[in-house]
């Protein structure tokens, strides 16, 4: 199965991201050990560069992996036709243990690599490059996540097997229940609406302390991941019925189909892009109060955090326009 | 806004740089291009096969049923027919005929059916033939009767009812209908016997419990439902595709050195400029976006070029370079338009897959001429 | 007014190249036109750059207006440097192949100021050194005194307050030097502060010039004004 066209660019992209991952936790560890912005050797100017080099790899990878993402559920979609049983994406993905844990890997470095480099473009903020142990430290940490989703993809492709006509021509199965998305599809519409609603207005409360106060990004962080989850619930439980109009299909990839206008990017782009900024601005959050943070760093969270808002905002809109739109009705 | 007038700025420069360099930019575009065209090619061409078989599958019984014999398929008994036609579900069960004739005379093999709808069926002595069959025999004039010799000595004659179109040419190029008494008079098939048998099953979820019941009555049988020739059909093109690919994808990698070597022997030239912007105030950051955006206008430019360039040589031209690759499975090639069938998921991979590499292998390069001392020019 | 206090410069540390450029200086630049002075190797082009932001010192701190930057990272060295600096370079360095006026809005790119802004900006500059005409011609084609204006248009472009010209007068005969006194009197006039590496006696008992320091091996000789 690995002689699939958009399966050879997946691995493209994680066997990148995986080299990029390996190289930058060996450079941060001569960071940790030899960093020292005082000392005007040569050494240490050749260490500053080379940061920007990270830095430039790091957003390359965020790109290519936020793009890897769709391409992910893009494909899996597609090749639902070559596995008996499978009706969309979350039959293929269910096609071996490994689908849905690189689903999640997949998504986890993706923010990992949004956080980092909210972290790093902070860091550069400071007239002493304030964070810089920690973003490298951070990179010690992202590199094995990095490493592992890749593992998990290459797993998943390596195992996927579809039988074949002549071995199986009496052996059909009925679809099967995708079993993972069971228990958040019988959450009852009104529960997760009301969740989301909940999530909206704590993630509103906080970010609005955050920009009128200039603190409390922390919680904003936690409100956003909160909203992201409550957001996800939604989706499967009761957003995606509006969307396809029929109370039992839950699936939450179907909606990136062309058959339903594309409508899902609309969801997942400001969805995750918000969650991204919101956790970047929670890693911040503790060092807001860095001396060489003061000036220039409360006009950036402000204008990270209106981002955020908005992304969280655009979700909820598109949330209501969608109810309202659909000929389904679950309520009344 | 500042951010917005930076970049504009920063293209506005490395427009005018590759205007400057304007032979080895274009060359460069043009060989880049070149391996997009290929990569593009394969996967416009390969998708749009597998859109091929599924229109011709989508008018493909619900179920077929072959009897087996020593492990191979042997023609079957009417009496399945009414054994089939019994249980529950089953809308309808139709005895189908066809075969292979080789040709002799050209060497190409026919593929022989009775059609399975009245509008199809030529009266008795006639034939309507696929696309390529008149082509192959090169029928001057209308009106030539065809003749089909099965042994020394032996010559059939048929005329000629009609000739199909090439809209699904892929699998009906090398067709041959024939009336069923035709049929079995040529071929010496008994009355009572089928090739194979077709099912229609009226609620496809049944289809399941349908075949569970005529496994228990026919155990002899094989059973094929349209869903299994659809997976192997596209397991059989992705496969190809995954080939083509995969060549494609060893000649991209062949680019992504190549221009990673560009990137990192930049022209003493070229070397100068970064030093002077670098000294004038341009940051390591200034140079790097610069040049990605420099990356950035040649893949896209070689992307945009490779693709059209391929959707013409596919849905246009008929895809020249790889037919005989691709399609492959029977002796006679069909002459046919492909239907255009693209999609996001294959324009995004063919981006990514243009992009990517050559970002990756241009990346260290630029970030190595961008880390320039910025006081170097004044040494 | 820029200070500097035991700043030396090393080159290639601890390999067998190793040059010591400069060592121990403290000086004091004080607004007005400061020339540079001593024989080639003495290190004045090196205190150029370092006084000009485009290097670190080895040892030694550095402060501009009562702010250190001698331990600044690049970027933010960089980012003080295009905003207070400009350069005009011994051979000129413009850009082969651009225009007059695109070389000279160059600096401006990562500023990110508004097209037409930076422009006007520009041509005004041109247009006060003699060159408006000129502005849309291909760099190839100016003489030698045009370039060296075109380089000095560029380098007040982001309308820096100091100069730092190295060399200025290597390449012109005794006219455009005089030329080029004239624009710097010009420049002093505006308020901006010049600063020159030179061994050119035309130079040293100028008109303009209010500071002398005689460099000889790395070391300060003497600090005339």
């Amino acid at each position: 199965m690995i002689f699939h066209t958009p399966i050879l660019t997946l691995l493209l992209v994680s066997a990148l991201a995986a080299l990029v991952a390996v190289w930058s936790a060996g450079f941060g560890i001569s960071v940790l050990r030899h960093w020292d912005l005082s000392s005007g050797a040569r050494g240490q100017l050749l260490l500053e560069r080379r940061t920007e080099l990270v830095s430039t790899l790091f957003a390359l990878v965020m790109a290519a992996e936020a793009a890897a993402l769709f391409l992910f559920v893009f494909n899996a979609d597609r090749m639902a036709a070559l596995f008996v049983g499978a009706m969309c994406a979350v039959g293929t993905l269910n096609a071996n243990g490994y689908g849905f844990p690189a689903l999640y890997g997949q998504i986890a470095s993706f923010f990992a690599a949004a956080v980092w480099l909210v972290l790093d473009h902070v860091d550069r903020l400071g007239r002493d490059y304030p964070l810089t142990r920690v973003k490298y430290a951070a990179v010690l940490v992202i590199a094995p996540l990095v490493l592992l989703t890749g593992a998990l993809q290459l797993a998943y492709f390596l195992n996927l097997r579809s039988d074949i006509i002549t071995s199986c021509c009496s052996k059909l199965f009925t679809p099967a229940n995708a079993g993972i998305s069971d228990e958040m599809a019988a959450v009852d519409p009104a529960l997760a609406l009301a969740a989301l609603a909940l999530a909206g207005g704590l993630v509103l409360a906080s970010g609005v302390q955050a920009l009128r106060t200039g603190r409390g990004h922390g919680l904003f962080a936690l409100a956003g991941a909160g909203y992201f989850g409550a957001a996800l619930l939604a989706m499967v439980s009761t957003i995606a019925l509006y969307v396809y109009e029929n109370p039992n299909h839950h699936c939450p990839f179907c909606i990136l189909k062309p058959d339903y206008g594309y409508i899902g990017y609309a969801f997942y782009l400001p969805l995750f892009g918000a969650t991204a900024l919101a956790l970047g601005l929670g890693a911040v959050s503790p060092f807001t109060a860095r001396n060489s943070l003061r000036t220039p760093l409360p006009a950036v969270m402000r204008r990270l955090t209106l981002w955020a808002l908005a992304g969280f905002a655009a979700y909820g809109a598109v949330t209501v326009w969608v109810i309202a739109r659909s000929n389904l009705i679950l309520f009344g | 806004m500042t951010a917005l007038n930076r970049h504009r700025a920063l293209l506005d420069f490395t427009v005018a740089a590759l205007a400057r360099r304007r032979v080895k930019t274009l060359a460069l575009v043009a060989v880049f291009a070149a391996v997009v065209f290929l990569l593009a090619s394969a996967m416009f061409f390969a998708a749009s096969l597998r859109r091929e078989a599924e229109a011709t599958l989508a008018g493909a019984p619900d179920l077929i049923v072959q009897s087996l014999s020593l492990g191979r398929q042997t023609m079957i008994g009417a009496e399945a027919v009414p054994q089939l036609a019994a249980i529950r579900g089953v809308t309808g069960v139709e005895g189908r005929l066809w075969g292979y004739f080789y040709d002799r005379i050209n060497g190409a093999n026919y593929t022989v059916m009775v059609p399975d709808t009245a509008a199809m069926m030529p009266p008795p002595g006639q034939v309507i033939l696929g696309e390529a069959v008149p082509r192959l025999r090169d029928f001057k004039w209308q009106g030539t009767p065809l003749f089909l010799s099965r042994r020394e000595g032996d010559l059939v004659r048929f005329d000629i009812a009609r000739t199909l179109g090439t809209e699904t040419a892929l699998l009906s190029a090398d067709l041959i209908l024939m009336n069923e008494a035709d049929f079995r008079s040529f071929f010496n098939v008994p009355a009572g016997q089928f090739t194979d048998l077709a099912v229609s099953v009226r609620n496809p979820r049944e289809l399941s419990t349908v075949v569970a019941k005529a496994t228990i009555r026919l155990p002899e049988a094989r059973f094929v439902t349209r869903a299994d020739i659809a997976r192997t059909y596209q397991k059989l093109f992705d496969w190809r595709e995954g080939v083509m690919v995969a060549l494609a994808f060893v000649a991209l990698l062949a680019f992504a050195i190549f221009a990673a070597d560009k990137a990192s022997g930049l022209s003493a030239e070229e070397a100068r400029e970064i030093g002077i912007l670098k000294a004038i105030g341009w940051d390591t950051r200034d140079v790097i976006a610069m040049k990605l955006w420099e990356g950035g206008l040649i893949s896209g430019g070689a992307f945009l070029l490779g693709t059209v360039l391929a959707y013409a040589h596919v849905f246009w031209a008929g895809a020249p370079l790889f037919a005989p690759l691709l399609k492959g499975w029977a002796v006679i090639y069909p002459e046919f338009r492909l239907t255009p069938a693209i999609d996001a998921l294959q324009l995004g991979t063919l981006f990514l897959l243009t992009t990517l590499p050559y970002a990756a292998a241009t990346v260290v390069p630029v970030w190595r001429s961008a880390a320039a001392d910025p006081d170097a020019v004044m040494r | 007014m820029i200070t500097l206090h035991g700043v030396s410069k090393t080159y290639n540390e601890g390999r067998p190249n190793e040059v010591t450029a400069l060592r121990g200086i403290d000086l004091a630049i004080a607004p007005g036109v400061t020339v540079l002075m001593g024989p080639s190797g003495s290190g004045k082009t090196t205190l150029l750059s370092l006084v000009g932001c485009m290097a670190r010192p080895t040892t030694g701190r550095i402060t501009l207006a009562g702010e250190v930057i001698s331990s600044l990272p690049e970027r933010f060295l960089t980012d003080l440097r295009r905003r207070r600096f400009g350069f005009v370079f011994q051979r000129f360095n413009l850009i082969r192949g651009l225009s007059v006026l695109e070389n000279v809005v160059l600096p401006a790119a990562p500023l990110g100021a508004p097209r037409a802004e930076v422009e006007a900006r520009a041509l005004s500059r041109l247009e006060a050194l003699g060159l408006a005409g000129k502005a849309r011609m291909p760099v190839e084609v100016l003489s030698g005194g045009e370039t060296q204006r075109a380089a000095i248009a560029r380098a007040l472009v982001n309308d820096a307050p100091v100069l730092i010209a190295d060399e200025p007068t290597a390449n012109l005969d005794t006219a455009l030097a005089h030329r080029f006194l004239d624009i710097v009197a010009g420049l002093r006039a505006e308020g901006k502060t010049v600063i020159l590496t030179s061994h050119d006696p035309r130079i040293i008992s100028a008109a303009p010039v209010t500071a002398v320091v005689e460099l000889r091996d790395g070391a300060i000789l003497q600090v005339r004004s």
